[in-house]
């Protein structure tokens, strides 16, 4: 039949309508195209942003508190996010266990009441086994998790579930609760790649759109790290991807959203440049066009950052600020949209370690001396120099890390911040706005 | 339900087809209907075999599936063969489809070829075309599986929102491309015999 031509099968076409055959393949195109057209019509449409709304109370005293998140020993504690629940409770959620990738990882959630200043005991929310059975294929492992709450008042979590290999062959599982986190609904893999539903990671804080779609900031991480935004519907779905930016050297994409239209994109440094430093790009139509990527002047050793927009514009973002190692952890603010950068404080400082010679026991005493001042409650600090010594130390000398953070602002203006202590445990750290214009001081704050 | 189920069904096919069992046509419809159950449900390790392939390599596509289940049901239904023109027309169209997707889907660049698949209307025109075409050359298993895969994402049958995942995956691809090289170096051989 190949060597028929067009006209001539055209003609009998026509004249043979008894062909079934023919007659029964034209019926399912007309059917299919005309169900493929009418879907088209009802895709997802480009949207505006919907930005986050906070009352910052200044006339409140400045008010700045530390605390753990966890507290269980020489296990693996890591890539904390948060959450704000409908009662003004802050909800966390991190991976957990053996070691990173290992099979006992499992995400959990433990709940802060702010009245109180507590964190509630720990829970399991999604282990490789519960995503198994919801997804009914094989998931070998679980990672980076991140949350937001819609305003219909579902509490959405999205979490990296691998099933071959390692992180590159990543894929994103959620579950959405009704309930504010106290049961889940069965998770529900996004599939989101054609290869395989290959390759793409999360970390970064999601944010919504005006027509209450969620905006997933994620990345590829198989060939490259390529920092894309997914579009998620109200049933889980990915409807939309879009790329950010074309270096392949940009994972965790922070999405900033500062007005209907204007949203600026902060991005981790996978590059080989030295010293590395935060990538950046933005948009001022919503989404439709991205500008090409230029670089902060914030350093970025290659890890995870976090950052919100205030209600008078700022942007203050907690990031690793050094070169290497994630030893240092700060605050920094800009009071220009991201042209400029003044350090509010830095909240863990530990590069002076790295110069000094081999002693443990100075690194002990030091670890315990943190973790004191971190929390009052530690009594007996072993646990934490344990832990810490299981997963820092490697020759010739043990290490320190401050990092993946994840900040929020309240409805209420109060700051929440938390992040890997020591790959062995999360430390929270709250502050009002009044703590953080004294500490950013004039240049910090917009005129 | 509709994902682990054409896996299994997809995982049964491949076993029908080998060696020896695929000499045995007349019990095809019952040994398709064990096998697909036993991978569906039967628990290995926690988990029907189905669902360890669909954990690797997710859910194939359309396309895949009808080509798997025409080439296991065909000696028992008395189905004509795909022939010849729409076997090389979708070992084309699978070759050319993934070398533009892929590539540009999964490294750094300007363009991401996947996006047109959320519902793009041109990239839909685009397909109707291709079916209108091999419906007009009679290419009827070519216009049959782009317009079934088209209807399947229209009533939402996968996970998947995006209607590349319905016409084309990896396997199916590299299906396309090495046919086309082998016969690429066939031809070759004979040009040269001459």
């Amino acid at each position: 039949m190949a060597g028929v031509g067009p006209r001539l099968s055209l003609v009998r076409l026509g004249r043979e309508g008894r062909d079934r055959r023919d007659l029964l393949v034209l019926a399912l195109v007309v059917v299919g195209f005309g169900a493929g057209f009418g879907k088209a019509l009802g895709r997802a449409r480009p949207s505006l942003f919907r930005p986050r709304l906070a009352v910052e109370a200044r006339d409140e005293p400045p008010r700045f508190e530390t605390r753990f998140v966890t507290t269980r020993p020489n296990t693996l504690a890591h890539a904390a996010c948060l959450v704000e629940l409908g009662d003004g409770r802050i909800r966390a959620f991190w991976y957990t266990g053996s070691r990173e990738g290992a099979p006992d990882v499992e995400v959990h959630t433990a709940v802060y009441a702010p009245e109180r200043g507590v964190w509630s005991a720990e829970k399991t929310v999604a282990s490789p086994e519960s995503t198994r059975a919801a997804l009914r294929r094989y998931v070998r492992k679980v990672g980076n998790p991140t949350a937001i709450r819609t305003d219909d008042g579902t509490l959405w979590l999205f979490y990296v579930t691998v099933s071959v290999g390692g992180w590159g062959g990543g894929s994103i599982t959620a579950v959405a609760s009704r309930d504010d986190g106290e049961t889940w609904s069965e998770a529900r893999r996004l599939i989101s790649s054609p290869l395989f539903d290959l390759s793409t990671l999360v970390r970064g804080e999601p944010i919504l759109y005006a027509d209450g779609t969620i905006g997933l900031p994620v990345y590829q991480s198989l060939v490259s790290s390529v920092p894309e935004l997914l579009r998620v519907d109200g049933t889980g779905a990915v409807v939309d991807r879009q790329r950010l930016s074309e270096d392949g050297h940009s994972p965790q994409p922070v999405v900033l959203v500062r007005s209907a239209t204007k949203a600026l994109v902060l991005l981790r440094n996978s590059g080989p440049g030295r010293p590395q430093r935060v990538g950046r790009t933005a948009t001022r139509d919503a989404g439709r066009t991205w500008a090409p990527i230029s670089r902060l002047p914030l350093l970025n050793p290659d890890a995870a950052l976090s950052g919100v927009v205030l209600s008078d514009g700022r942007i203050l973002v907690a990031l690793n600020d050094v070169e290497v190692e994630r030893d240092a952890l700060s605050l920094v603010v800009s009071a220009d949209g991201g042209a400029t950068w003044r350090t509010v404080r830095r909240l863990e400082d530990q590069v002076a370690a790295r110069d000094l010679p081999v002693d443990d026991a100075r690194y002990d005493r030091t670890v315990e001396a943190l973790a004191r001042a971190t929390d009052s409650r530690v009594a007996d600090g072993r646990d934490f120099v344990l832990s810490s010594r299981r997963f820092m130390c490697w020759e010739p000398r043990c290490h320190f890390e401050f990092s993946y953070p994840s900040l929020i602002q309240t409805r209420g203006g109060v700051f929440h911040l938390v992040y890997t202590w020591n790959r062995a445990f999360i430390k929270h750290v709250a502050f009002n706005a009044a703590w953080l214009d004294r500490e950013a001081g004039g240049d910090g704050r917009r005129r | 339900m509709m994902g682990p189920a054409l896996s299994a069904a997809a995982l049964a096919a491949l076993l029908l087809s080998l060696p020896g069992v695929a000499l045995l046509r007349r019990a095809r419809p019952a040994l398709l209907l064990a096998v697909a159950l036993g991978v569906a449900l039967v628990p290995l390790g926690g988990l029907p075999a189905a669902a360890y392939a669909r954990g690797a390599v997710g859910d194939l596509s359309v396309t895949t599936m009808l080509l798997l289940l025409h080439s296991l049901l065909r000696p028992v239904l008395g189905w004509e063969s795909v022939g010849k023109a729409s076997r090389i027309t979708l070992q084309v169209l699978a070759a050319t489809g993934g070398l533009l997707l892929y590539p540009s889907a999964l490294a750094p660049g300007p363009t991401d070829p996947y996006r047109i698949g959320f519902g793009n209307p041109w990239f839909l025109a685009a397909l109707l075309l291709l079916a209108t075409g091999a419906l007009v050359l009679r290419l009827h298993f070519v216009a049959s599986s782009i317009a079934l895969a088209v209807l399947v994402w229209a009533l939402g049958g996968y996970e998947s929102r995006n209607l590349w995942d319905y016409l084309l995956d990896p396997l199916l691809a590299v299906w396309g491309t090495v046919a086309l090289l082998v016969w690429s170096q066939k031809a070759i051989v004979q040009a040269t015999r001459r």
